[in-house]
């Protein structure tokens, strides 16, 4: 080593000997074996933890109108703001005026177009897109929209439904329980 | 090393053999460190609450949503035949069982209540319940479950879909077929 003098003399330093490496072992490898046992440990715990296919989410507004839809967010009390409503429906019902398909009825409430399915559980969600696109264009400053569903109707058609409020700019969806109940 | 080679009549002849090297192991690790990085990133203790759950046909959605930060949990599944609840999958009844049943109602109540009372008071708005539904189950069932989290205090509710861009062209197709 640079500072080992075996005669006993005393050892002088000087600059140009410091800079020798005469007598210095050759770099060693650092030892990655304990960083590998710890990888190897580590990551097959991590890849069980992950999941590949993770599901996405939609979230739901709420409002309280006495049919047990919630009281959350976007709630509005008792009176409810003057918006866009689809109404999912799954059985004929002449009395209430109830068809197997989707009725939109726009805020002033006299305007209503009615969508009916095109098959048994096919909704017409090609024309439900284009209905909602147009009243974009025409109630722009709203966001919100009303959901009425019956209770027989699927849950992917609610889903499907609330999914194309969204992507058309009615962002706050609120969920609502139908007043017109099926008389069984 | 070496080895020693031999024929009659000539003289012996010692092949220097070279030492074997240590196997680099340096690129092996710059790769486990990009996937230990990647893993760390991607590795949420939420995610496990919403896994894809195999036995389940999910609606799939163009939209999705990222869940609230710091939300607090709660998972209920509704298969066709089961209602689970939580991240012990209690289970609960049939979906059918929890609509007639006001007892079963109440069971679900209790545990919603219990897993709010758990959530510290000041992260009660955190409180988030994803409801996991079998896309061929009617709505009322989803509406049930809805209802009771909503009286008990759940103000965020997330429906847990598949993402899948262009649904309504698959959808159309099928529908023409």
């Amino acid at each position: 080593m640079a500072g080992y003098n075996p005669s006993g003399a005393r050892k002088v330093y000087r600059p140009s000997e410091a800079r020798q490496q005469n007598g210095q072992t050759a770099p060693q490898e650092p030892n990655l074996v304990p960083i590998m046992n710890l990888f190897v440990s580590i990551i097959p715990f991590l890849i069980m933890m992950i999941s590949i296919s993770q599901v996405a989410l939609i979230a739901l507004s709420f409002t309280s109108d006495g049919g047990g839809g919630g009281t959350g967010e976007g709630g509005g009390g008792g009176a409810q703001a003057e918006i866009v409503e689809i109404h999912l429906m799954l059985k004929e019902l002449t009395q209430a005026e109830l068809f197997p398909g989707m009725e939109v009825r726009e805020p002033d409430k006299t305007t209503i177009h009615k969508i009916p399915w095109l098959s048994e559980d096919v909704y017409d969600f090609d024309r439900l897109n284009s209905l909602l696109i147009d009243l974009k264009e025409k109630y722009t400053d709203t966001a919100e929209i009303a959901v009425i569903v019956h209770p027989d109707v699927l849950y992917d058609t609610l889903i499907r439904t609330i999914d194309l409020c969204k992507d058309n700019g009615f962002v706050t969806v609120h969920y609502r329980n139908p007043k017109t109940q099926y008389i069984y | 090393m070496s080895s020693i080679t031999s024929q009659k009549g000539t003289r012996q002849v010692r092949r220097k053999i070279e030492d074997v090297k240590s196997l680099s192991i340096t690129s092996l690790l710059d790769v486990l460190t990009i996937i230990l990085v990647f893993l760390i990133k991607n590795v949420s203790m939420d995610a496990v609450k919403i896994n894809q759950l195999p036995d389940m046909k999910y609606p799939t959605t163009i939209t999705t949503e990222k869940l609230m930060e710091n939300a607090m949990v709660t998972p209920v599944k509704l298969y066709m035949d089961r209602v689970l609840l939580g991240i012990g999958n209690q289970y609960l009844g049939t979906p059918q069982e929890m609509v007639e049943s006001a007892d079963v109602r109440t069971v679900m109540q209790n545990f919603f209540s219990t897993e709010i009372s758990e959530i510290p008071e000041d992260k009660l708005s955190d409180a988030c319940l994803i409801v996991q539904a079998d896309a061929d189950l009617p709505c009322g069932y989803v509406t049930q479950i809805v209802s009771v989290g909503t009286s008990v205090g759940y103000g965020n509710i997330y429906f847990a879909t598949l993402e899948e861009a262009d649904w309504l062209q698959s959808y159309r197709t099928a529908s023409n077929l």
